[in-house]
C-alpha cells in the first residue's frame, strides 16, 4: 500500500531511435522490393539484348488472358480451404481430446509438436517416398484397409494429386494448431464450466456455448497466421509434384516461380507474384476487420 | 469434471492413437535413414523388420563412425558420397546469425512499441505485421534482381538478411507481448531515480524478459533452419542450408532416399532438442501472444 502517491510523470523521449533499425530494414527490404517489383511487372526480358524492355500493360493483358493462372488460383484456393477447414477441426478435436492430465499425456503432447522443426521440404520429400506406388507405404496401407488400388500413383493421378500433396500439408500443420488450441483452452476460466454442470449441460452443450466463444480469438488469430502460409504453398508442391500432372497441383506461388527462373519470364514472374501479394493482403486486412483481430 | 474409469480409459487409448498416426512418418522416415538400399525398396514395404546400418550418415557426413549393426551391402542408387557436413554448417550459420539480426533489432522496436506511446503505434504494429503477409515469392524474386546487382547472390549477408528481415515481424509482436507482462511502472520508477532509458531497458526489463527472448529467438532460429525458397531463389553454389540440399538428393539416375533421410534425421533432432527446452515459452510464440485477455 503505497502511503504516498506519486504523480506519473510524462514520459516525453521519441520512440524513434528505438524503431529506426526495424524501420530501415522494413523499407529497403519490403518496400523497395515491393516497388521493384511493380516496376518490373512493367517490363519483360528481352533475349536478344538479354535486358529489360519496357511492355506497358502487356504483363497483366496476359494475366487476364491465362487460363494457367487462373487454374493456378483454383487450386491455391482449394488447398487453402480444404487445409485451413481440416487443420483447423482436427486440431480443435485432438486439442480437446489431449487437454487432460492422465498417464503419458505430456509425452504426447512433446512427440506431437515435433512435426514443427521437420523443414516443410523435407516433409514433402518424407511422404514423395511413402506414397510411392512402387514401395510407398501408403498406398500398401490403404490397399490393405481396400480404400484404394496399391499400384496407384497416387502423385500422378491428377484427381488424387492434390490430396497427396494436402496429406503432407495437413500431418506437419494440425500439430501446430493443436498446440495453440490447447494453450487456449488452458486459459479458459473454470466457473462457468461448474455452472453448467450444476445446470446439467452435456459436454457438447458446453462445448458450443462457453467453449467456442471464448476461443474464438485464439481460434482467429491460428486462421489469420496458418492461412497467410496457406495462400502462398510452395514447398511441398515443389518437391512433391513440381505443378503436375498436368496443372493438378500448381499453386500461383509455385506458377510465378517458375515463371521467373525457369522460363525467364521476369516480369511476368514479378506481375504472378504481385497478384498473390494482393490477394492476400486484402483477405487478410478483410478478416482482420471481421474478426476484430489486435495485437 | 470427473469422468468414469472407463472414459479415461478410451480417452488415453485415443490419444496414443491419434498421436501415433502422427508420429508414423516421423518413426518411418528416420528409419529409412538406417537402412540399406534393399530395405527401402522393398514391397511390400518393411516397417520394422530390416538390419540398421549406420551407412547413409557416413556417406552424407563424409566419415566414418567405425561401427556397424550388420553386414553392408549395396550403394543407394543415385547415391554417392554427399559429404553434407559443410552445408549444416551453413545452416548453423545462417539460422544463429539471422536469429541475432532479428533479435537484436526487435527486441529495440518491441520495447519502445511496449513503453512510448505515440501517435499512429497501432498503425505502426499493423504495418510491420502486414510486412508478413507478402509471399515469399513476391519477395524472392525482386531479391534476386537487387541482390545481383549487389553481388549479394550466394552470399551469407545475403541469406542471413533476409531470414532475418523474414523473422522480424513475428518477433516484434511477440517480444512487445513479453514486454507488456513486465509492469512499465518499474520504468516509471527508475526514470524518476534518473536512469536513463538506455539503462533500464539493459538492466531491468532484458534480463526479466529472458524466458521470452529466449523462446523468441528458438522460433526465429527453426523458420530459418526450415525455410527452403529464398535459399533455393539466393544461392546456386556458394552456400546451400539442409531443406535445399535435401531436395537435390533428387537425380536423374533415382533418389538417394537413404542419405536424404540421414541428413533428415540429423537435422531435425537439434532443433528438436532445442524446442523441448523452451517448450514452456513456446506456445506464447506460436500464438503471437494472443491468449493474453
Amino acid at each position: 500500500m503505497p502511503i504516498v502517491q506519486v504523480k506519473r510523470i510524462a514520459i516525453s523521449d521519441s520512440p524513434w531511435p528505438w524503431l529506426l533499425p526495424l524501420i530501415a530494414l522494413l523499407v529497403v527490404f519490403t518496400i523497395y522490393p515491393l516497388i521493384y517489383n511493380i516496376w518490373l511487372s512493367f517490363h519483360e526480358f528481352a533475349p536478344a539484348t538479354r535486358g529489360l524492355k519496357f511492355v506497358g500493360f502487356a504483363n497483366w493483358v496476359q494475366l487476364w488472358n491465362d487460363t494457367r493462372f487462373w487454374s493456378a488460383l483454383g487450386v491455391t484456393f482449394v488447398y487453402f480451404a480444404v487445409a485451413l477447414t481440416l487443420e483447423i477441426i482436427l486440431g480443435m478435436a485432438i486439442a480437446l481430446l489431449l487437454d487432460a492430465e492422465l498417464p503419458g499425456f505430456g509425452v504426447l503432447r512433446a512427440v506431437l509438436s515435433m512435426t514443427l522443426v521437420i523443414p516443410p521440404a523435407i516433409a514433402g520429400m518424407m511422404f514423395l517416398l511413402m506414397e510411392d506406388p512402387q514401395f510407398g507405404v501408403l498406398p500398401y496401407l490403404l490397399g490393405q484397409f481396400g480404400l484404394l488400388d496399391k499400384s496407384t500413383p497416387i502423385l500422378a493421378t491428377s484427381s488424387l494429386a492434390l490430396a497427396g500433396v494436402l496429406i503432407a500439408e495437413i500431418w506437419q500443420w494440425t500439430p501446430f494448431m493443436v498446440l495453440i488450441f490447447m494453450a487456449g483452452l488452458r486459459a479458459l476460466p473454470v466457473e462457468p464450466y461448474e455452472a453448467a454442470s450444476i445446470d446439467g449441460a452435456s459436454s457438447f452443450q458446453m462445448f458450443r456455448r462457453l467453449t467456442l466463444p471464448m476461443m474464438s480469438k485464439v481460434i482467429a488469430v491460428a486462421v489469420l497466421l496458418r492461412g497467410i502460409d496457406l495462400f502462398r504453398v510452395f514447398d511441398y508442391v515443389f518437391v512433391m509434384t513440381s505443378g503436375g500432372p498436368g496443372t493438378a497441383t500448381y499453386t500461383v506461388s509455385l506458377y510465378a516461380w517458375q515463371q521467373t527462373f525457369s522460363f525467364l519470364k521476369w516480369g511476368y514472374g514479378a506481375t504472378l507474384s504481385l497478384t498473390s501479394l494482393i490477394i492476400v493482403m486484402v483477405m487478410a486486412n478483410l478478416f482482420i476487420r471481421i474478426a476484430k483481430v489486435r495485437w | 469434471m470427473q469422468q468414469s474409469k472407463s472414459a479415461r480409459a478410451l480417452r488415453t487409448l485415443a490419444g496414443w492413437v491419434v498421436v501415433g498416426i502422427f508420429f508414423f512418418p516421423i518413426y518411418f522416415w528416420t528409419s529409412v535413414a538406417f537402412r540399406d538400399a534393399k530395405d527401402i525398396f522393398n514391397w511390400p514395404p518393411i516397417i520394422v523388420d530390416f538390419v540398421p546400418t549406420v551407412k547413409n550418415f557416413e556417406q552424407v557426413f563424409g566419415i566414418s563412425l567405425g561401427f556397424s549393426f550388420g553386414q553392408q551391402a549395396a550403394v543407394t542408387p543415385g547415391g554417392g558420397n554427399f559429404y553434407m557436413a559443410p552445408r549444416l554448417w551453413d545452416s548453423i550459420v545462417v539460422a544463429s546469425m539471422s536469429t541475432v539480426l532479428a533479435i537484436t533489432v526487435a527486441t529495440l522496436a518491441a520495447y519502445s512499441l511496449s513503453r512510448m506511446h505515440f501517435r499512429g503505434r497501432h498503425e505502426f504494429v499493423n504495418w510491420v505485421l502486414s510486412t508478413r503477409m507478402m509471399p515469399p515469392v513476391a519477395v524472392a524474386i525482386p531479391m534476386f534482381f537487387i541482390f545481383k546487382q549487389f553481388s549479394l547472390l550466394d552470399t551469407y549477408i545475403g541469406v542471413i538478411l533476409i531470414h532475418g528481415l523474414m523473422n522480424l515481424p513475428l518477433a516484434v509482436l511477440l517480444l512487445k507481448s513479453f514486454f507488456d507482462d513486465i509492469p512499465a511502472e518499474i520504468d516509471e520508477s527508475a526514470l524518476l531515480d534518473g536512469a536513463s532509458r538506455w539503462m533500464i531497458f539493459r538492466r531491468i526489463v532484458l534480463p526479466m524478459a529472458k524466458g521470452g527472448i529466449a523462446a523468441s529467438a528458438v522460433l526465429c532460429f527453426i523458420f530459418s533452419w526450415t525455410e527452403f525458397l529464398f535459399v533455393l531463389t539466393l544461392t546456386q553454389t556458394g552456400l546451400k542450408t539442409v531443406p535445399v540440399v535435401s531436395s537435390t538428393f533428387v537425380t536423374s539416375i533415382g533418389t538417394a532416399w537413404g542419405n536424404m533421410a540421414a541428413l533428415g534425421a540429423a537435422a531435425i533432432v537439434p532443433a528438436f532438442i532445442v524446442i523441448l527446452l523452451v517448450q514452456r515459452h513456446l506456445v506464447r510464440g506460436l500464438t503471437m501472444g494472443s491468449l493474453k485477455q
